[in-house]
Parts: C-alpha cells; sequence; structure tokens
C-alpha cells in the first residue's frame, strides 16, 4: 500500500491532469451538446496547436501566450470553415463521426509530414518550476493549465447562463424550430459555436505543448478519455466536465499509484464502455 | 436459385483459377502485394457484413483482428501448437469476443449509430491495453520466427498468398450467399429500419449477433495468418488504426452494401497504396485514403459499385413486369379470435392504457376511435409487440401473444401497418412485400414469397409499380404497399393505424373496398381512424377509448350516440336527452 | 390583420390542408374547431412559420409571410403555442421565458413583460428557477402561453391549449385567454374541445379533413349539423 505522500502526491497530479481533460472535453461538450454534430477531429486539432505552439518557439522564438495569441484566432477561423463544409453537405450526428474521423487521420498525416514521428518536448526554462505544498509538488505550468480549464469552463457556463445568445444556443439545442419561431437564427449560432469550439482545440493544444512530450499517436490516447469526460459531465454542459475531468484525473492517477501506470487507460475506456451500456439516455 | 448458384460458383472458381498463380513462379513482390490485396479484401467484406448490411457502424474490427493475431501468436510461439491448427482458435476467440459484446450491446436500442461505433472503439482500445500489460505481449511484442511455416508451395510468400486467397474467396462467396439468404435479407431490412423490421417477423437480435459473429470470426483468421507474414507482432502495429479506418474506407468506397464492393474497394486502395511505398510516403498514402473517405462520404455515400450497377440500370430501358404472369389465387386465412384482457401500460408516471378488454371476433371489422392522446396507436403498438405489456394479457385464439418479441408476434399471425408509412427505402415494393412474406406467419421460400408478393401487389392495385422505390411512389401507393406488405405476412388478424389519413375521398372509397375484400378472406381488422364516416361504413363494432379507458361498444351507431361518447367529443351540451 | 386564402399545405407528396381561407382582424377570437387530423395543427404551425405552404397566399398586416425566413416571422407581431406545449424542457421557468422575448423590440421592454406574465401566473413566479421539464401538465401550459406573451405579439396563435389538462385546469386556461384577450391581443384558437371553443369566440371556422366546411359566429355553428357530422360521422343530430 503506497505511503500517504504517494497517494497526496498522485492525488494532486490526478486534479491537475484533470484540469487538462476538462479543457480538452470543453470545446468537444459544446459542439457535441449544442450542436449534435461529433467532432473526432478536436483531438488532431488540438495536436495540431501543441506543435503549432513548439514551432513557433522552437523556430522563432515566440513565448507561448504570443504563439496562443495567433492561434486561438486562427483556429476560431478554422471551426467556423469546417461548419461550413458540414453545413454545405448537410452532414448528420453519425455522418459527422465518419467525416472528422477521416479529417483526424488526415490532420494526424500532415504532423507526422511536418514534424515526423519522433517524440517533440518544448523546452521552456519554466518547464519544471513546481510550487511546494508541504511534502507534495504542484507543477506550475499543470497548475495554470489547471486554472485555465477552469476559468474557460466558468467562462464558458456563465456565457450559455446569463446571455442571451447563450440561452438561444440551449433553447435551439433542444428544439431548433421552436427556438426560430421565437426569433433564434440558429444557423449563424452555429457557425460561431463552432468557432469557439476549435478555438478552445487550440488553447488546449498551447498547454499540450507546455506539459507534455509531443508525438502524432497520441491524437488517439486521448480519445477514451475526453469522450468519457464528456459524457460523464453531460453533453453541453461546460462545468461538468471539468468535475468530470477532476474525477478521471484522479482515478486513473490514483490506480497508477496502486497499480501499474500502464493500466490507467483501462480506467476511462471501461468508464466510458460501462456509461455507454449502463445510462445510453446520458447521450 | 440459379442466379445465386452461379455467382458464388463464379467466385469460387475465380479463386481456384487464382491459385494457380503462385506456378508462374512470380518475384515475392507480387506474391506479397496480391497478399495483401486479397487480406484486404477479406477484412473489408468480413466488415460490411454487420456494418454495412445491417447498418452497425463498428469502428472495432481491429480489436478482432487483433484477438486473432494473438490467439496465434500465443499459441503458435508459446505453446507449440502448429500454424495451421491455430486459425480455427483464432477464429472461434473472436467470434466469442463479439458474441459476448452483442449480447450486452445489441439489446440496448439506444447503443446504434455513433454511440456503436464509439463503443466498439473503445473496445479496441481496452483489449489493447489489457494485451499490452498481460503475458500475451508484455510490451516488446512477439516473435513468430521459430514457428515453422507450412509449405504449401515452394516459396513463403507464394503459402501466404494462398492462405489470404482461400480466405478471401470463402469471405466473398459466403457474403453473396449471405446476401441472398434470409440473413442478408433480414440485415438489410434492419438497415433500413430495424422496429418495422422486428415487426416484420425478423429476429432481429439473432441475426444482429450471427452477422457479428461471422464477421468476427474472418477478421480473426486473418489476424491469425497475418500474425505470421509480419513475423514481428506488436501491439502498437496490431490494434493501430490502420484496420478500422481502412476496413471502413473500402468498404464505404466499394459499397457496404453489396457483397463485392468492399472487395472492389479494397483492390482499389491497396493498390493505389502500393504505389507510396517507403516511409515519408506511406504517410502520403494514409493521408490520401482518409481524404478519399471525407470525399466519399459527403459525394457518393452509396458507394462506386451500386452507383454504377444504378448508372447500367437506368442506361438500359426497364423490361416490363410480367403482367403476363397471372396474380396467383389468394389464400383464404384461418381466422382466430384477437382478445385483450384488462391491458395496462404506463409511460414513466402516465398511464397510456387502463385496464383495456376488447375482443375482435374471427373476419370481424372493429373501428378503434376516441380522442388525441386516448391510447390508440399504444394499444396497436402493445399488441403486435412494439411495446411490452404492464399488466393484463393478449391473446390470439388460444396463443398467448403478451410478452413475446415482436417478431413472434409476427409469426404468429398479427401483421400492422403506421399511420405515416414506414417501407424499407431500399428495397423495391415487390420485395417489401416479399420479406415480410418471408418471415411472416406464412415462411415461404424466395420464389414463394415473390410469387406471393406479386399477387398481393395485384390485389392492392400495385401490380404495375412492383420495382418502383418507396421514395418513387405517392403517398397513396405507400398506404397500398403497407397493406400489401401487412396482408403478405398471412396475417389472421391485421392492425391498421389510421390507413385512411391522407386520402382523397376517391382514394378513401377504393382503400374502404379493399378492406372488404380482406374480410371476405377471414382476416380480422383492428382499425384506428379518424374519418368517421369511413368508420361508420366499414366496422361491424366501434370501440371508442377515452384517457386509456373503454368508454363504449357497440354498433358503430350505437357507440357513437352513446352519452359519454358525446360528451368526450363535443361537450355535455350537445347531449340530447 | 391576418389574411389566408386557399392555402394548401402538404408532407412531402402528403397533402394536409387543401384550400383554407380564413382572417382574423385586430383584437378578435376566431376559433378553427375540427376532428382529430383535420389539419389544425398543419394550419397553425404554417402561419407561425414552423411549415411551408405550398400555395396560397399569407398575408399579416400586410406583409407576405411565405416570403419571410422562419426566424423572422416573430418580428412582426406573431407569437405561437405549439401543440404538445414545446418547451425548452432543460432550462428553468424563467429562461423559457427569457427565449420569448429574444426578439429585439420585445427584449426592451423584458423587465416589464416578465412582471405582467408573472401577475397572470402567479405560481409561475414561485417556481421561476425549476426546471420547465418537472412541472405538471397545467403549469407547463401556463409556460407554453406565457413564453409567446414575452414576445408581445399582436396576434397570439393558441393550439389545442386543453389538450392533456384536467377539466378544472382547463377552465383556468380559458380564464387566462379571455384575460389576454382583454388586453387587446388577437387570438387565433384552434381546439378539439367544441364547447370551449365556441364560447370565447367572436367567430369560428370548421376544419374537417384539411377543409374549411363551416364559418361564422358561435352560435349559429352550434346549430349546424355539420359539427356533429365532423367528429361523430352521424348523418343526423
Amino acid at each position: 500500500m503506497p505511503s500517504a505522500t504517494l497517494l497526496g502526491q498522485a492525488l494532486v497530479s490526478g486534479l491537475l491532469a484533470g484540469g487538462l481533460y476538462g479543457l480538452l472535453a470543453l470545446g468537444l461538450s459544446l459542439s457535441w451538446g449544442l450542436l449534435r454534430l461529433v467532432n473526432l477531429a478536436h483531438f488532431a486539432l488540438a495536436l495540431l496547436g501543441a506543435y503549432l505552439t513548439y514551432q513557433l518557439g522552437h523556430a522563432l522564438h515566440w513565448p507561448p501566450w504570443l504563439a496562443a495569441a495567433a492561434i486561438v484566432p486562427a483556429f476560431f477561423a478554422l471551426g467556423i470553415a469546417l461548419h461550413m463544409v458540414f453545413a454545405r453537405f448537410r452532414v448528420t450526428e453519425f455522418t459527422s463521426l465518419l467525416v472528422t474521423f477521416g479529417l483526424a487521420v488526415i490532420l494526424e498525416s500532415v504532423i507526422q509530414w511536418f514534424w515526423t514521428a519522433d517524440y517533440r518536448r518544448y523546452e521552456t526554462p519554466y518547464a519544471s518550476a513546481s510550487l511546494r505544498i508541504g511534502p507534495l509538488f504542484v507543477p506550475v505550468l499543470e497548475l495554470l493549465a489547471c486554472l485555465t480549464a477552469a476559468a474557460l469552463a466558468c467562462a464558458t457556463w456563465a456565457w450559455l447562463r446569463f446571455t442571451y445568445v447563450g440561452k438561444a444556443l440551449r433553447a435551439a439545442a433542444e428544439d431548433p424550430a421552436i427556438a426560430g419561431a421565437f426569433g433564434v437564427n440558429h444557423r449563424r449560432h452555429a457557425f460561431v459555436l463552432s468557432g469557439v469550439s476549435a478555438a478552445y482545440a487550440g488553447v488546449a493544444g498551447v498547454f499540450i505543448a507546455l506539459i507534455s512530450t509531443l508525438a502524432p499517436a497520441q491524437i488517439w490516447a486521448w480519445l477514451g478519455v475526453v469522450f468519457a469526460v464528456v459524457i460523464i459531465g453531460g453533453l453541453g454542459n461546460p462545468v461538468g466536465a471539468l468535475l468530470a475531468g477532476f474525477l478521471i484525473g484522479v482515478s486513473e492517477s490514483v490506480t497508477m499509484a496502486v497499480a501499474a501506470p500502464a493500466w490507467a487507460p483501462l480506467v476511462s475506456f471501461s468508464i466510458l464502455i460501462g456509461i455507454l451500456v449502463l445510462r445510453p439516455e446520458r447521450v | 436459385m440459379s442466379e445465386r448458384r452461379r455467382l458464388v460458383a463464379g467466385v469460387l472458381a475465380a479463386g481456384l483459377g487464382l491459385a494457380g498463380l503462385p506456378l508462374l513462379g512470380l518475384p515475392a513482390f507480387y506474391e506479397s502485394f496480391l497478399y495483401l490485396v486479397f487480406h484486404w479484401i477479406a477484412l473489408a467484406t468480413s466488415w460490411s457484413l454487420l456494418s454495412g448490411y445491417a447498418g452497425y457502424f463498428s469502428f472495432g474490427h481491429g480489436a478482432f483482428f487483433g484477438a486473432g493475431v494473438y490467439t496465434t501468436t500465443t499459441l503458435a510461439a508459446a505453446y507449440g501448437v502448429p500454424f495451421l491448427a491455430t486459425l480455427p482458435v483464432a477464429a472461434a476467440v473472436a467470434a466469442l469476443l463479439s458474441a459476448g459484446i452483442g449480447v450486452v450491446v445489441f439489446r440496448v436500442k439506444r447503443l446504434r449509430g455513433e454511440l456503436f461505433g464509439l463503443l466498439t472503439l473503445a473496445i479496441t482500445f481496452v483489449l489493447a491495453t489489457i494485451v499490452l500489460n498481460t503475458r500475451l505481449d508484455g510490451g516488446p511484442g512477439v516473435f513468430l520466427s521459430n514457428v515453422p511455416m507450412p509449405r504449401l508451395v515452394a516459396s513463403p510468400t507464394g503459402t501466404f498468398y494462398l492462405l489470404a486467397l482461400g480466405l478471401a474467396t470463402v469471405t466473398v462467396a459466403g457474403a453473396c450467399l449471405v446476401t441472398r439468404a434470409r440473413l442478408g435479407l433480414g440485415l438489410f431490412a434492419i438497415h433500413d429500419d430495424e422496429d418495422v423490421a422486428e415487426v416484420e417477423g425478423v429476429p432481429t437480435l439473432a441475426y444482429k449477433l450471427v452477422a457479428f459473429a461471422l464477421s468476427a470470426a474472418v477478421a480473426g483468421v486473418a489476424g491469425g495468418i497475418h500474425a505470421m507474414y509480419v513475423s514481428y507482432v506488436t501491439v502498437g502495429d496490431t490494434f493501430s488504426i490502420t484496420v478500422p479506418l481502412y476496413v471502413v474506407l473500402m468498404s464505404v468506397l466499394g459499397g457496404a452494401r453489396h457483397w463485392l464492393g468492399p472487395a472492389v474497394g479494397a483492390t482499389l486502395i491497396t493498390a493505389s497504396l502500393y504505389a507510396f511505398t517507403g516511409g515519408e510516403q506511406a504517410l502520403l498514402g494514409r493521408a490520401l485514403v482518409a481524404l478519399i473517405l471525407v470525399a466519399v462520404i459527403l459525394v457518393l455515400p452509396q458507394g462506386v459499385v451500386p452507383t454504377v450497377l444504378e448508372r447500367v440500370r437506368r442506361a438500359r430501358p426497364r423490361p416490363l413486369e410480367a403482367g403476363a404472369t397471372p396474380a396467383p389465387a389468394l389464400p383464404r386465412v384461418e381466422g382466430a379470435a384477437l382478445e385483450c384482457h384488462d391491458v395496462w401500460k404506463a409511460f414513466g408516471g402516465i398511464e397510456a392504457l387502463r385496464g383495456v378488454s376488447l375482443t375482435v371476433g374471427r373476419g370481424e371489422i372493429v373501428g378503434l376511435v376516441g380522442p388525441n392522446g386516448s391510447g390508440k396507436t399504444t394499444l396497436i403498438n402493445v399488441i403486435s409487440g412494439h411495446y411490452a405489456i404492464d399488466r393484463g394479457r393478449v391473446t390470439l385464439g388460444a396463443t398467448v401473444l403478451s410478452k413475446r418479441p415482436a417478431h413472434r408476434i409476427a409469426s404468429l399471425g398479427v401483421s400492422r401497418t403506421y399511420q405515416i408509412p414506414r417501407p424499407f427505402a431500399h428495397f423495391s415494393a415487390l420485395d417489401n412485400v416479399a420479406l415480410a412474406a418471408t418471415f411472416g406467419a406464412a415462411r415461404s421460400t424466395p420464389r414463394e414469397a415473390r410469387d406471393d408478393a406479386r399477387g398481393w401487389l395485384e390485389f392492392t392495385g400495385l401490380a404495375r409499380r412492383a420495382a418502383a422505390l418507396p421514395h418513387e411512389l405517392n403517398l397513396h401507393e405507400r398506404k397500398f404497399l403497407e397493406l400489401a406488405r401487412a396482408l403478405a405476412g398471412r396475417p389472421r388478424v391485421i392492425l391498421l393505424d389510421e390507413v385512411l389519413s391522407g386520402l382523397n375521398p376517391g382514394e378513401i372509397a377504393s382503400a374502404i373496398s379493399l378492406l372488404h375484400e380482406i374480410r371476405a378472406r377471414g382476416v380480422a381488422i383492428l382499425f384506428v381512424e379518424h374519418v368517421m364516416r369511413a368508420v361508420l361504413e366499414l366496422s361491424d363494432r366501434v370501440v371508442v377509448l377515452n384517457e386509456g379507458e373503454v368508454i363504449a361498444t357497440g354498433t358503430p351507431h350505437e357507440a357513437m350516440r352513446a352519452p359519454r361518447v358525446v360528451e368526450v367529443y363535443l361537450g355535455k351540451a350537445h347531449v340530447v336527452a | 390583420m391576418l389574411e389566408v386564402r386557399h392555402l394548401a399545405i402538404a408532407y412531402g407528396d402528403a397533402p394536409a390542408v387543401w384550400d383554407a381561407s380564413l382572417e382574423v382582424a385586430e383584437g378578435e377570437v376566431v376559433s378553427v374547431i375540427g376532428p382529430n387530423g383535420a389539419g389544425k395543427s398543419t394550419l397553425v404551425n404554417t402561419i407561425a412559420g414552423l411549415q411551408q405552404a405550398r400555395s396560397g397566399v399569407l398575408r399579416f398586416a400586410g406583409v407576405d409571410l411565405r416570403a419571410v425566413p422562419p426566424h423572422l416571422v416573430c418580428r412582426y407581431g406573431i407569437a405561437v403555442v405549439p401543440e404538445g406545449r414545446r418547451l425548452f424542457t432543460r432550462m428553468s421557468v424563467e429562461e423559457n421565458l427569457e427565449v420569448g422575448c429574444y426578439r429585439d423590440e420585445a427584449r426592451r421592454a423584458r423587465v416589464a413583460t416578465l412582471d405582467r406574465v408573472y401577475r397572470l401566473f402567479p405560481i409561475l413566479r414561485e417556481r421561476r428557477r425549476q426546471l420547465a421539464g418537472s412541472l405538471s401538465g397545467g403549469q407547463q401550459q401556463m409556460v407554453a402561453i406565457g413564453r409567446a406573451l414575452m414576445a408581445r405579439p399582436r396576434l397570439l396563435l393558441l393550439d389545442e391549449p386543453s389538450l392533456g389538462l384536467a377539466p378544472a385546469v382547463v377552465d383556468a386556461m380559458f380564464d387566462i385567454i379571455r384575460a389576454i384577450h382583454a388586453e387587446g391581443v388577437a387570438i387565433l384558437l384552434v381546439e378539439q374541445n367544441v364547447v370551449r371553443a365556441l364560447e370565447i369566440a367572436d367567430r369560428a371556422y370548421v376544419l374537417e379533413e384539411g377543409r374549411i366546411v363551416a364559418a361564422g359566429p358561435p352560435e349559429v355553428l352550434r346549430r349546424e349539423s355539420r359539427i356533429q357530422e365532423a367528429y361523430l360521422g352521424l348523418k343526423e343530430a
């Protein structure tokens, strides 16, 4: 049985990792919950953002915040473009799965073409900085990612909850025709939402570059975790996604501390399967 | 069916012919390439058995492939089992895995479409993790170079080529057989509308399990063979995204619903990919594959083979449907009384049916009426088995119907139509009706079913439209198609749900005379209707429902004049003392 | 104000309404009655912009509604209380009401209109934060009506408001409809319940199998045997 310190550290790592999961899940939860489109390419987009951050930092010596300032708006535009394709071809929830599957593979190939399959690490001077709280280490970058996730989740939640556009989005997700009868132009909103979702993928990408080692196959590694987070947190629920991220992050890290690290992915996939089979109405 | 036998014989002959290839002494490069072609033909064709025909898109073909790979690897490398003997075991393991998944997942209605895809993808990753962390692989991969390779011909590549060729031939021939058998028919029906298929008598759960198991078994064998081919097996390569992606693409490109489609797609893609050899270009190849997938789904959702066949069909003038063969004499049915005893059904907290009892005697026509929300359609859904009954009993003659699966109820002699017609979109009018004949109470052979179908189409006046697809028919024709389909099951009782709504007065008149004729053949009819004039003209008796309870029964004039009924429809003021 | 002439509406190729003509003047209450499946909801949905008509004239205050995109119809002063309520069940009562005043003009008067709605339906004020999906049928109907009122309409379309409600609740519902009418809103009421519909109406139309078969003031229609025929199929009263 591992010591208290080890468990404590596992808890901290889990929470921080969960924050990153939540950040990744945010965009996906929005587009799946409010647009009823499954975007498997979300992860590929995030990884692309990570590699771009790495590249801008490595080759042009741009600090991460500058890279983010460039990436986020670009990805917003990308999200809108993606939705234009969906709208043009009248893509349904199911076909969106197949189309974005293909897009994800294309993006992965593009990434591998430019950056090869070698592992890449974005070295920054503050990469190993961490706070000490008693016997526990809290890496600064991961903490920052976690806090950003929390901030974005709360901001999104507030946007959906309190603004007219947010309410219109939620109403149209449930009954677009009746929402339209009260003046909601769902078509226009859908483009904005798609852009926001992609922009969030960009933000997640910046942090992924700062925190993890990059490899193209990472796209598929997160798939199970993030889908589990989205479904457990409730589709279209930003704060739910964050909390679910924490839950899964902690379960994974505790599993890693108690059993072998390689079993960790099993946790999220098993939870995902469990929910799909036992509580499919959640989706 | 001679056509079926000819096609299968053709496939087998082609396979035999191609088996002579190694004798030509081609360089190993070609034999390798052809090995891959047949390897993918087998994988793609097996995938489409469930996913293409029944529409349950699985992203988990990699799991069964991987199960096969590691079964052969473990048995041959660790336990010294002869390679060829491991292949049937690989098939069995993969099939059992799929059956295990299917038994749990296929019962849950919500898990169709994209959720089924997600689930199967997740299962693949779970399996990969398990294999990675146990002695099956443990991380470094497994070598099979020590396993003795059986020599079917002189060169090893030739042997692999023959093994893959054999598997592909059997799989494609099997697919051809399936598409022309009851299994295939049922799977295609499930694809178009699973609930209606079940109600027409297709045993949907059983068929899905069989298709899944067959599909998995072939993938397992392909995996076993491939393990020997690569001779060094790793989790990363085996469970990568390649297998799931490629089988989907090949089938979608070639046409997932056609038995030859995946084979065509597999050949095209493998040939194109082989043009990109070597590290960087392999990457480009994969991106290209994905790009084609996206383009095909957006632009050519049917696939190459069906599109080509469609063009050919349209170019050739359509042969006139046989008006020459006279419609076969339609049989009289041995009727039975349908009885509902105290039927209760609630949804959530709302009681839709509260102790409904009614009888439809042999050869009787009973009208079921009542205001909106009174439970009429719910009752039909309960009788036909679409909803499970909460309390009470439904019997047909001496047989108890309630609590049986819908497809059993259909085969016991209950047919129904839908208020908004739900024909199988990809089936012609004739095939729609023939399906019901194949799976309904009659249980006919395919030839008998088609003859029956022609007869019923003639009966409902649709003989000229036998080859038309449902979207080419107008509403009146679709409603009568529903009727013909309901009749083809040789039912003893027909449940009609607002069959007259949307028809103009002339069409209503012809429908009414049709219903009289149906009754004349001994079939009992329970019909829900709002067109009151028709109810009065047609019914022997009328049952009035309100808020889930029967409030009046009797002859039409008696029932509709009952004070309670008038009150419910028009309010107290209209009740004439 | 509302002018419908020879309107034909179909679902795909299944005709639902043939040649319907009716009018609603400012401040009037007009009822459309008829049996199930007659096409009443189809007619209302088309006027509200939820569906497209095949042919015919649909004009409101002189504007050709058939040429207006669906999400702009409400701008002209039409609000709908659809059949089956169709609330946003995952949102709260107050949020449902707020979506009702989404259009700019209505938004500016939000606070005042909200107050008005809560005065009409005091129980909704109590339950303003409750999820709309968890309310009883009668309360949901109130939310649906309130949501439409938030749009400050000149014409209110009510589609079967009494459906699935207990008689006592229906009484209350119609009192409220009367109160709304007293504030000057024109009402087009579609109802299966003949008694209520005729009690409240200035004029009424009878729709049967997609066609208007009778029209006139309630007293005249009550005596007509067309209603008996349409609902009960009986030729003699």
